[in-house]
């Protein structure tokens, strides 16, 4: 589902028929997901009776960003480690 | 013991010595390689120290040598501890309050004559809205949501992620 959010706005019904959900069941999982705030719901462009969902950014890239900053981090400082283990420790062929 | 899924961060090294030297050489020479500066140290540019104490419940802490004399602050809590192979910290950044915490857990597996080591930080979705890592980002339902409907976005972000690393 997020992966075809991601691709754009999706009605509901497409969403329920590529996910082999049934209507009811799509449209609960929406409204949750709404309320979180993490999709948002908008009138269609064609056709105002329609309403489609999209994906909300922002918690999405927070976490990313996130993920990102501990992953250089740690990428820094395993190199560090990594290091000062092999230098004094090596007892086998550094590489 | 895993916070939610989905919100964390892993990172693997591999290393030409044996699991038993990569853990001793991580716990107990932690100052000896720990890099420093700012972004990674309390201290900064000041003198100080990291201290591992190498148990069960143990302290990870930096003590900084100001010129009014040294002041500690921690920053793990041991909460797994089984030499060789795996360890795991509570973890508090530099500007965490004492009750805001993540989790890093660290393993040695041995991996042909040297020992993979992979540290693996989670729990930010544990972290208050308003804390400086959350990047300004709201809403507390975001917190309970991503562990239960959407550990599949978050996997293919990280996955996402680590292929641009």
């Amino acid at each position: 589902m997020v992966d075809l959010l991601r691709e754009g706005p999706r009605r509901p019904g497409d969403l329920a028929e590529a996910l082999d959900a049934s209507a009811p069941a799509m449209s609960r999982h929406l409204r949750v997901l709404k309320k979180s705030g993490l999709v948002r719901e908008e009138l269609g462009q064609e056709d105002a009776r329609v309403r489609m969902y999209s994906l909300q950014r922002e918690p999405f890239d927070a976490l990313e960003a996130w993920v990102e900053d501990v992953q250089s981090f740690w990428t820094m400082e395993l190199a560090a480690f990594k290091a000062h283990a092999e230098k004094t420790r090596g007892r086998k062929k550094k590489k | 013991m895993s916070a939610t899924s989905g919100d964390s961060a892993a990172v693997s090294v591999q290393v030409a010595v044996s699991p038993e030297d990569a853990f001793d050489v991580f716990t107990r020479e932690i100052d000896l390689w720990w890099r420093h500066g700012r972004k990674f140290r309390i201290a900064g540019k000041r003198p100080g120290q990291l201290t591992f104490e190498c148990a069960l419940g143990g302290r990870l802490f930096e003590t900084v040598d100001f010129p009014s004399g040294p002041k500690t602050f921690v920053t793990g809590t041991v909460i797994a501890w089984d030499p060789p192979k795996h360890l795991a910290l509570e973890w508090r950044g530099v500007n965490f309050k004492d009750h805001e915490k993540t989790l890093v857990e660290v393993s040695f597996t041995p991996l042909g004559e040297g020992t993979m080591v992979r540290v693996e930080h989670s729990g930010w979705s544990t972290l208050p809205d308003a804390h400086p890592a959350r990047h300004g980002l709201t809403g507390a339902e975001f917190s309970r949501m991503i562990g239960m409907w959407w550990s599949d976005l978050a996997r293919s972000l990280r996955e996402h992620v680590a292929t641009r690393a």
